[in-house]
């Protein structure tokens, strides 16, 4: 078997602080060969491959690429022996042209004077054979984030790359985007490459790759023939158990009412519109997703809500009372619940302590602070009710909320911004980056709240979330929304993701606009 | 294992330093017993020297104290010496206008005045990062020069003695005059003060709200901001306060040890003030434990300079090296650990 494998990693062992991420993981990649590499976050699938890739040093095991022993000390000597691989967090340095990003670090003919347009001319080739509709010439920063992702992809292409890594390449496309990288993987497929898919996707992984590895808990659970399995039996790998389904039941609270409007809002930036005039109302025990590219708005919609950012024009209504002038303080007494974007930096001091953050959302509240003074009893007493009903797995109260995981961080945020049952909810992002266990038990939260009444203001760049939640969704481009769907389960995905793309609502093709 | 290992490198850094002293006294030609003997009975060999230690502590304690505030917030004040300067002034000048005053009301006016003073030296700085992002480090420095000789016309000007051809005030009048604790020695209500002070830094920065947002802001700004604290407004509240408290230091030096009002009172409390702050990590019993410290030191090596004829500069150099080796001692220990670790792979 290991005689026609271009890649074989064998029992790779890489500890961080005494903790295993990588236990013993084997990996064999055959020539012309799609697999995927499938876990959850933090099951050590990247960790794996940046080893692979030269970044860390494994602490274990051997490494064979075509038939060679290998070690890797830098990225360098990976390309170099013509691997490559795509990064989630892209590396490339926006203010430079297509080309020119290409070609960095690269001593292309004619060095330190090199001929842009021959080259510009060999990239151009490269681009139109892979049907990548970018110019050379065309600055990073004018590209769109799956543009960027093309050039990551071309610049290994144009290192000769043979074996190509993608981490989490679908994770910022449009469902159109994300059809044609599958139909490039393919061609590269048919013209020798191998390639590997970092994921936590199954569907993908059914419907590209050939074989698939997965990894649970930094350890091998099994590598299997994509053909010979089933999303079932992948998901039982994955986490062990099969996946709930979330149902979502209809809205039968006060659906006249509204909680949360917005009412021709618009923010601007540095004298520029970058958001609205937009406007939207949200129901009492509705959840509205707001589905987009990363990066068209979302932020500053969230923002203005909140009230971080003034907006220029319009009006944020909270349970049928004008905020837009209110403070913050106003408004989450109001009963707003903000669950930010940015875990670490938006809605927690990583460097306090459980109690003191959860006093963060309570200072103004009589029952914990009385004439200035904390009471640190009552704080703590909430603070331990937190852990019991959300089961936030802590070292103890007085430890540093740094060494919580993702999930229990996400967990407290959800325990505090969710007390007292805000009657308005904005979730931005609310899963990201955790594990398909701490996921279901967000949603779980949040279709609690909106089953209780409350309205929630759901931004995702994860579409399948959006279906699972919303009552409705809104679609924003650019920081305009382009139209409001009613979820009945017969939304067209094709449809929501040329609207996402920005292509006009009323372009005519699907039949639920009427002209 | 780690908390062996923290013991060992500041075990390391007691040898470092002590070989430290032991090179400088025998490079000027000093004998080393003796010196290290004079060092010691300096401070503890009698009353009057333990209480110079006390003496020396509170002016370093007050201001340490602000600063430790304002670097908890994120307000890295370089300007307590100027706020050290105002606080000086702010006595005397209350004191010239109410000079009949007795003094169960005369010294907490004065104190007070110090610290409103002081704190609306620092504020100026605090208030311009906060509404234009201005950087208080270059404004607090700056601010330190323009305070030294605003005094310094002052003391040549409305302030002037007419009955002495110095620079300086005429002296308090008694209602101002700090009380002195241990007769003869020159221990003053100043220190009581600086105790009271690091008692109330303490409720104040963990026991009350205001000082949690006060810490909150230091932080995370940005996490501060999204729950609602109004951050602006805490930066220049912390400013205040770190400008009062080192105000109130300048008070004690005037009011309880020199009576009135003269150039260069104070050789540098300010700027040690950070160092007080920096070792005492910020926090208010580190602060006072810091600032009895560095007191120590400079009177132990004033008392080697008499009786061994090593000059008390050394102290400055331990000092320094001290403050350099306490700073690197966690950095060098995880990258000493790192090392260790790509050893054993």
């Amino acid at each position: 078997m290991s005689t026609n494998s271009i890649l074989l990693m064998k029992d790779i062992d890489k500890y961080f602080f005494g903790k295993a991420a990588n236990d013993k993981v084997s990996l064999e990649v055959k020539p012309g060969e799609i697999h995927a590499l499938l876990g959850e976050n933090g099951a050590g699938k990247t960790t794996l491959m940046n080893i692979l890739y030269g970044i860390y040093q494994r602490d274990g095991g051997r490494i064979t690429w075509k038939g060679e022993e290998i070690h890797f000390d830098s990225p360098r000597e990976a390309i170099d022996n013509r691997i490559g691989m795509v990064h989630q967090h892209f590396m490339l340095v926006p203010t430079l042209t297509v080309s020119q990003n290409i070609t960095l670090g690269l001593k292309s003919e004619g060095h330190p004077f090199p001929n842009r347009r021959s080259i510009d001319e060999k990239i151009r080739e490269l681009l139109s054979a892979y049907d990548v509709h970018i110019s050379p010439t065309d600055k990073v920063s004018s590209l769109s984030v799956g543009g960027e992702q093309w050039v990551e992809i071309i610049k290994l292409l144009y290192r000769n790359a043979e074996l190509l890594i993608l981490d989490e390449p679908t994770a910022v496309l449009t469902p159109q985007e994300t059809k044609r990288l599958f139909k490039v993987l393919e061609k590269l497929r048919q013209e020798g490459h191998s390639v590997i898919i970092i994921t936590h996707r199954i569907p993908e992984v059914l419907e590209i790759t050939d074989r698939v590895t997965i990894l649970r808990d930094g350890r091998n659970v099994a590598t299997v023939h994509t053909s010979e399995t089933g999303s079932v039996e992948l998901s039982h790998y994955m986490i062990g158990r099969e996946l709930k389904t979330i149902s979502r039941t209809p809205n039968t609270v006060c659906p006249h009412e509204e909680g949360l409007g917005l009412d021709e809002l618009a923010v601007e930036e540095n004298g520029r519109n970058v958001l609205g005039p937009l406007s939207l109302s949200v129901r009492k025990g509705e959840m509205i997703g707001i589905a987009g590219v990363d990066g068209n708005g979302q932020k500053y919609l969230a923002e203005a809500v909140l009230g971080v950012r003034d907006c220029s024009a319009g009006k944020v209504r909270l349970l049928g009372g004008d905020a837009s002038s209110a403070s913050i303080q106003q408004r989450k007494d109001m009963g707003l619940g903000y669950i930010a974007e940015d875990r670490q930096n938006d809605a927690l001091i990583m460097d306090m302590d459980m109690r003191e953050n959860v006093l963060l959302r309570m200072y103004s509240k009589r029952e914990y602070v009385k004439s200035g003074f904390i009471k640190y009893a009552n704080v703590d007493e909430t603070a331990k009710e937190m852990i019991d009903t959300y089961n936030i797995k802590t070292a103890g109260i007085g430890k540093p909320v740094r060494y919580l995981s993702g999930g229990n961080q996400q967990k407290l945020i959800l325990a505090r911004e969710l007390a007292g049952s805000p009657p308005v909810i904005i979730a931005f992002h609310p899963t990201r980056g955790l594990d398909i266990g701490a996921t279901e038990f967000v949603r779980q939260k949040l279709l609690e709240r909106r089953a209780s009444g409350s309205s929630i203001l759901l931004i995702s760049a994860d579409l399948d979330e959006i279906f699972a939640l919303s009552d409705r969704i809104a679609v924003l481009f650019h920081g305009k929304i382009m139209a409001v769907l009613e979820n009945d389960g017969n939304v067209d995905v094709n449809y929501l993701g040329r609207l996402m793309a920005g292509e006009a609502a009323e372009s005519g093709s699907d039949s639920r606009r009427v002209e | 294992m780690e908390r062996l290992k923290t013991a060992l490198s500041y075990i390391l850094i007691v040898v470092i330093i002590l070989s430290l002293a032991v090179v400088l006294i025998l490079s000027v030609g000093s004998d080393v017993p003796k010196s290290f003997m004079s060092f010691f009975r300096g401070i503890f060999g009698s009353l009057y020297g333990f209480s110079e230690v006390l003496v020396r502590a509170t002016p370093l304690i007050l201001a340490g104290l602000g600063v430790s505030i304002g670097f908890r917030t994120g307000f890295i004040n370089i300007g307590a010496e100027g706020q050290i300067y105002w606080g000086a002034i702010a006595v005397t000048t209350t004191a010239y206008l109410f000079p009949g005053l007795p003094a169960l009301i005369a010294i907490p006016l004065g104190i007070v005045a110090g610290f409103v003073a002081g704190g609306i030296w620092a504020l100026i700085p605090g208030y311009l990062k906060a509404r234009f992002g201005i950087s208080e480090v270059i404004n607090t420095i700056m601010f330190n020069y323009i305070a030294i000789n605003i005094l310094g016309i002052l003391v040549r000007t409305v302030l002037k003695d007419p009955e002495y051809p110095l620079p300086m005030s005429s002296k308090l009048p008694n209602g101002f005059i700090f009380p002195l604790l241990m007769y003869p020695t020159r221990l003053h209500l100043g220190f009581l003060i600086a105790l009271i002070a690091m008692v109330l830094v303490y409720v104040l920065m963990w026991k009350s709200s205001p000082g949690y947002k006060l810490r909150v802001v230091g932080l995370n700004q940005r996490a501060s901001l999204c729950s609602g604290i109004p951050v602006k407004k805490y930066i220049v509240f912390s400013s205040l306060l770190s400008g009062g408290f080192a105000g109130i230091a300048g008070v004690g030096e005037i009011a309880g040890i020199h009576y009135k009002l003269l150039e260069g009172f104070s050789p540098g409390f300010g700027y040690v003030a950070i160092i007080v702050a920096l070792l005492g990590k910020n926090n208010p019993f580190g602060v006072a434990a810091a600032g009895l410290g560095i007191a120590a030191l400079q009177v132990g090596s004033l008392s080697m300079q008499r009786q061994a004829g090593v000059p008390a500069s050394i102290s400055w150099i331990i000092m320094g090296s001290i403050v350099l080796l306490i700073l690197a001692r966690s950095t060098l220990l995880t990258f000493f650990a790192e090392k260790e670790k790509e050893k054993k792979v």
